[in-house]
């Protein structure tokens, strides 16, 4: 009994300097945001800043607000529109026997797969064509596109853990499948549902190729705003660090709600809890 | 029963069009395009060349072979460390499981997962700036190596990006194993322990039999992350130095937006595009296998 007490303690020693290296990268860029361009870089360096010199942010906040609303005006629109349209299929996938369903839940899989480069210059034209480009609403439509599949393929993995007996039993009785849809389908998988909206939100986020091929100036999401700080000659790493952090955290908090559903969600619900 | 019809239409369809249109579309029309001389700047004058695309990046110039083989190179590299690392992280979480304070340690280590690639980029870039950064610090004080440009030197820089995309999938894969290796029944572990076997033969054994199914799919998931691989190179690398670090995704970009040559870049992204299907055909047959068997339990 002792020896197996002894074992765990060293394991969870081991498990804490593996957290450490997971973490302190961007302890230290957290710490970063909090220094001024010269303690950044100091020799030797700066370990604990001085947590009230908040400039940084200050200065990046009023350089860069609207960019950030524009992430996330993006990213809660196409989070709710992937919904719109990812629910009912997944529902229709998982309760409607018909013919092919298989082949179309394999269709839907598939395009989540293929890469987004390959799709940029097409819809780019499209876009141009319909004169959207530059446009809050074309990245929208677009990260749409490319969360639907994720979407449909999770939440039909939640919709799964339905029992049957509950659609059939409504059916009898004359219920329609909007009915059954909105009143037993959906307050039954909301922790499932919510799982799909924080990935989509966080994909959506995160998003940065689409938006370097699509936005100009107007519509520049916050992802942009950073990578053009980097590009300019001289980096102001304080800025940057502050971009970072303001970038990070949404997914760091989302993670946490996440918790439990996180692996059935990163394996398009292939595994269970 | 006319109406019954129109709502299970009205469920589907509606995300089909959606998907036609945005997704099935512009993958057809990059195949349309890579047929073509096109500058993006001057669409109107666009000819017809058939494969001479095709011809010219995969024969003439030594880019696109190159960012093929960077684009594997980095995958084969990275999936393998992560499997590595991964399973014995999900070994010594597995055994810590029922200390509460092991719960929020792992919260911590998935966080990397889901943390914006441009940022985990920035966050390198910041850690290995070649005379002032953390990274060299350490090295200098250490070890007592002498800090160079780790994201300027060919071979340093392909390392620095595998380490990059390591970092930040190891998790994933770690969570994977762990789901894994909670669904060998207690029982084999007891009647291992009966029979007398060494912890090698649990794993060799048991363990790696049951979840490897969950590394399979593991690998396939990251597999199709890796050939789209762009953020991380274009806020580290850029490619560089030369075309050392340069990836499948990054030259097609490249190629489209910075040249606007978008008959080449629409070639490649049809290659690109090829491998993925190929991948992505294994990634379904597999996906749908697991869930046919009520998913991985």
């Amino acid at each position: 009994m002792k020896a197996s007490i002894r074992k765990k303690a060293i394991l969870l020693i081991i498990a804490t300097f593996i957290t450490l290296i997971f973490l302190a990268p961007n302890l230290w860029m957290l710490f970063g945001s909090f220094k001024s361009q010269n303690a950044m870089f100091a020799l030797p360096p700066v370990w604990i800043p001085d947590f009230s010199y908040i400039k940084n942010f200050t200065i990046m906040l009023s350089e860069s607000y609207t960019y950030l609303l524009n992430s996330i005006i993006v990213t809660i629109c196409s989070t709710i529109v992937s919904l719109f349209f990812s629910l009912p299929t997944a529902f229709g996938l998982t309760f409607f026997k018909f013919k092919g369903r298989f082949f179309l839940a394999d269709w839907i899989l598939s395009t989540r797969m293929l890469p987004p480069v390959a799709a940029a210059v097409p819809l780019f034209i499209l876009f141009k064509y319909l004169n959207l480009l530059d446009s809050l609403f074309a990245l929208v439509i677009v990260y749409t596109a490319f969360n639907i599949p994720f979407a449909v393929w999770v939440s039909a993995s939640f919709f799964k853990k339905i029992p049957y007996d509950l659609i059939e039993a409504s059916r009898i009785e004359g219920a329609s499948w909007f009915h059954i849809f909105l009143k037993i389908a959906i307050p039954l998988s909301k922790g499932g549902i919510a799982t799909v909206a924080i990935f989509v939100f966080i994909f959506s986020w995160n998003e940065l190729l689409i938006a370097l091929f699509f936005t100009v100036s107007e519509s520049r999401t916050f992802p942009i705003f950073i990578s053009a700080q980097v590009s300019q000659a001289q980096i102001i790493w304080g800025n940057v660090a502050a971009a970072t952090v303001i970038q990070s955290i949404p997914p760091i908090l989302l993670t946490i709600f996440l918790q439990k559903n996180i692996v059935s969600g990163l394996t398009l619900g292939a595994v269970k809890n | 029963m006319q109406s019954e019809k129109i709502q299970k239409i009205l469920f589907i369809l509606p995300t089909c069009l959606f998907l036609l249109v945005i997704s099935i579309f512009p993958f057809l029309y990059s195949v349309y395009l890579s047929l073509f001389q096109a500058k993006l700047t001057k669409m109107h004058k666009k000819f017809f060349i058939g494969w001479e695309n095709y011809q010219v990046l995969l024969f003439e110039d030594d880019t696109f072979p190159t960012a093929i083989k960077n684009t594997f190179m980095i995958a084969f590299s990275s999936i393998t460390i992560e499997i590595i690392l991964g399973f014995i992280m999900a070994k010594i979480f597995f055994e810590i499981r029922h200390i509460k304070f092991s719960n929020a340690l792992r919260t911590v280590t998935i966080m990397p997962i889901m943390l914006t690639p441009l940022c985990v980029g920035l966050v390198f870039l910041y850690i290995l700036n070649p005379t002032l950064g953390i990274f060299s610090y350490i090295l200098d004080t250490v070890f007592g190596i002498e800090p160079f440009a780790y994201l300027g030197e060919p071979i340093p820089a392909k390392i620095s990006i595998i380490v990059i995309n390591s970092w930040q999938w190891t998790p994933f894969m770690m969570i994977l194993l762990l789901a894994g290796l909670m669904t060998v029944p207690n029982e084999q572990y007891e009647a291992a322990k009966i029979d007398g076997a060494n912890w090698f033969h649990v794993m060799t054994k048991i363990e790696i039999p049951s979840i490897l199914s969950f590394v399979l799919l593991g690998v396939v998931l990251r597999l199709i992350e890796c050939i789209r691989l762009f953020d991380i190179i274009y806020i580290t690398t850029k490619g560089g130095p030369g075309i050392a670090t340069e990836v499948m995704a990054f030259f097609t970009y490249r190629t489209e937006f910075r040249s606007f040559q978008i008959g080449t870049g629409s070639a490649s992204a049809v290659i690109i595009l090829i491998i993925s299907l190929i991948v992505t055909t294994i990634a379904v047959t597999l996906l749908r296998r697991v869930e046919r068997n009520e998913g991985l339990n």
